[in-house]
């Protein structure tokens, strides 16, 4: 169970986080250690007054699980995540992270919310003419950290994405695997609270892609929090994680793997057939940077 | 250290679009040593306006064939008037010889007669004499005989002051001016800047960047684009001012008496510093408008 610690408390663990919680000098509410870390009560977020993208969404998730967020393109998988990190807002309901109601924060808040979290995307977002170093230090120069200290944590950090060594790269030049690693250790190099990874693997052909969730669960097994969103089919087949399945802005849920969701009910066979089917038919490989 | 981060990341801002900052500067400068130019006339025509106020003159010009005995008289009776500091008496052929000497002309006036210039009595009158006593002293001196006519240089000092209010009127609005262009150009830049680094200010902002965070860089490129033309006019200035200096002499010693000065130091320090404060005004400004990703 890790929280992030105010700037004046010491760190009780080898994990190091000299920022606040959501507000400069706030803790975490010490009740919440024993909550799920991300509950989302009757969440509503419309695409237009009459047209819900997420339709009363009640999701609930423990620290240190790992979850697939999976359905079909538009289905709400991004949206779920953005209302995460506050790229957007929830029109109805509440999202409590860490117990705190993270639907009402104040727009000042938002980037101290955002440091309690690590955020992977599709595309990257990496810098392509910074160094792969310059990437991954950008959230510890938020944070204000010391050089010494940001050098240790970027090294570890590219160390556990397999990229040690390659700080002084220019990203660029790096491939597009390399690039969504760079990607990772930016995300993880803070030791966030929850690991949010919105179709990381949807740029990457399918063998780097099977690398990447390999990187994702050994970052899950070092006690990490991570909502994975893929409409990968392949992924959901390998590995048994719980998923939660979207689709026309309603959730649904498969404790143990994408075969635990096929039998979860008559209604949910046919939704995730055609997730299958959408899948194959596209027939398209993945594009590769 | 937040100060510090923005500083280096201004720096490597700056070097990643070195072009755009340097057409910006460009400009700058040249709108600042437009500024600095009225400002450099304004000095001088200051320290002349200064000269002339304080040296409180007049000069008592007399009659031709005026006798000796008149003006001793007149003398005397000019020596007891307690806002007279002194009288000098100058003859016609003194005062020839004196103009001669001063407008260094005297290849060409050489051949003029001896009494092309009056005799004349010159006052030093005491600081802080007022206006219309020197009237009433003049009016009093034009009734004696061997008076001419007496030049209070009121009318000049007069001429010079309403020239100082419309060169400081001038200034003003040259300042304005030269402030609305900073601005703009400053802000212009900075647009651009948000532009080419809007991947830059995503990703700061995903990973918890506050907005003083994302837009301290920003900030300090303004301030310095602002601070470095702003020295670099005062520099360029100083250079043209060196350069041409003895010609400026020539000229304003033989009109006035004085040299040219150049901007007072804390002048220059206010200029420059200005300069840095109104770029980052500038860039405050373009980030108010154009920093929403």
């Amino acid at each position: 169970m890790r929280f992030p610690l105010g700037p004046s408390q010491e760190p009780t663990s080898n994990v190091v986080r000299p920022f606040a919680f959501f507000r400069a000098g706030a803790q975490p509410l010490e009740a919440s250690a024993n909550r799920p870390i991300l509950v989302f009560e009757d969440v509503f977020r419309f695409f237009r007054p009459d047209v819900a993208t997420l339709r009363g969404v009640n999701l609930s998730v423990e620290r240190g699980e790992f979850v697939f967020v999976t359905g079909p393109s538009g289905a709400g998988k991004s949206t779920l995540l953005q209302l995460i990190y506050r790229k957007q807002k929830a029109d109805e309901g509440r999202i409590l992270f860490c117990g705190r109601d993270i639907a009402r924060l104040s727009d000042d808040s938002i980037p101290y919310l955002r440091r309690n979290l690590g955020i992977v995307f599709q595309d990257f977002k990496v810098i392509p003419h910074w160094t792969v170093f310059e990437n991954v230090a950008v959230p510890l120069e938020i944070l204000d950290m010391s050089k010494r200290l940001v050098r240790a944590r970027v090294s570890e950090a590219l160390e556990r994405v397999g990229l040690a060594g390659r700080g002084e790269d220019r990203t660029a030049a790096l491939s597009g695997g390399e690039q969504q690693r760079v990607a990772v250790a930016r995300a993880i190099v803070t030791e966030p609270a929850l690991l949010l990874a919105d179709e990381p693997t949807g740029n990457l052909d399918p063998h780097l892609a099977i690398d990447i969730l390999t990187l994702f669960e050994e970052i899950h097994a070092t006690g990490t929090t991570v909502l994975f969103a893929t409409h990968d089919h392949t992924l959901l087949e390998q590995r048994p994680h719980r998923i939660i399945y979207i689709d026309d802005g309603r959730v649904r849920e498969g404790r143990r793997g994408l075969g635990d969701l096929r039998m979860d009910g008559a209604s949910a066979e046919p939704a995730v057939v055609e997730l299958s089917s959408s899948r194959k038919m596209s027939g398209r490989a993945p594009e590769r940077r | 250290m937040g100060i510090q981060s923005a500083v280096v990341r201004a720096r490597r801002g700056m070097r990643e679009e070195a072009g755009l900052h340097v057409v910006a500067l460009s400009s700058l400068t040249i709108a600042f040593m437009c500024l600095g130019t009225a400002l450099l006339a304004m000095t001088n025509l200051d320290a002349l306006a200064d000269s002339w106020g304080r040296s409180g003159r007049m000069t008592v010009f007399l009659r031709d064939g005026t006798v000796p005995g008149d003006v001793e008289q007149l003398r005397m009776a000019l020596e007891g008037l307690p806002e007279v500091t002194s009288v000098a008496a100058l003859s016609a052929e003194e005062a020839r010889t004196r103009f001669l000497r001063d407008t260094d002309l005297g290849a060409d006036l050489s051949s003029l007669p001896a009494d092309a210039f009056p005799a004349s009595l010159e006052l030093a009158l005491a600081a802080g004499t007022s206006a219309a006593r020197v009237e009433a002293i003049s009016t009093r001196l034009r009734r004696f005989r061997a008076v001419d006519d007496v030049e209070s240089y009121r009318g000049w000092f007069e001429r010079l002051e309403r020239l100082l209010a419309a060169g400081r009127s001038l200034s003003l609005g040259l300042a304005l001016l030269v402030a609305g262009c900073v601005v703009l150009v400053i802000g212009n830049t900075i647009r651009l800047a948000v532009a080419g680094r809007r991947q830059e200010i995503e990703v700061m902002r995903l990973c918890g960047a506050s907005h003083g965070f994302v837009c301290g860089p920003f900030i300090v490129e303004g301030a310095a684009q602002g601070f470095l033309s702003a020295l670099l006019a005062v520099g360029l200035l100083l250079g043209g001012f060196i350069g041409l200096r003895a010609q400026f002499d020539v000229a304003l010693s033989g009109m006035a008496g004085l040299d040219a000065v150049f901007l007072s130091p804390a002048v220059a320090l206010t200029f420059v510093l200005g300069g840095g404060l109104l770029g980052a005004a500038g860039s405050l400004l373009s980030l108010r408008r154009y920093m929403a990703v």
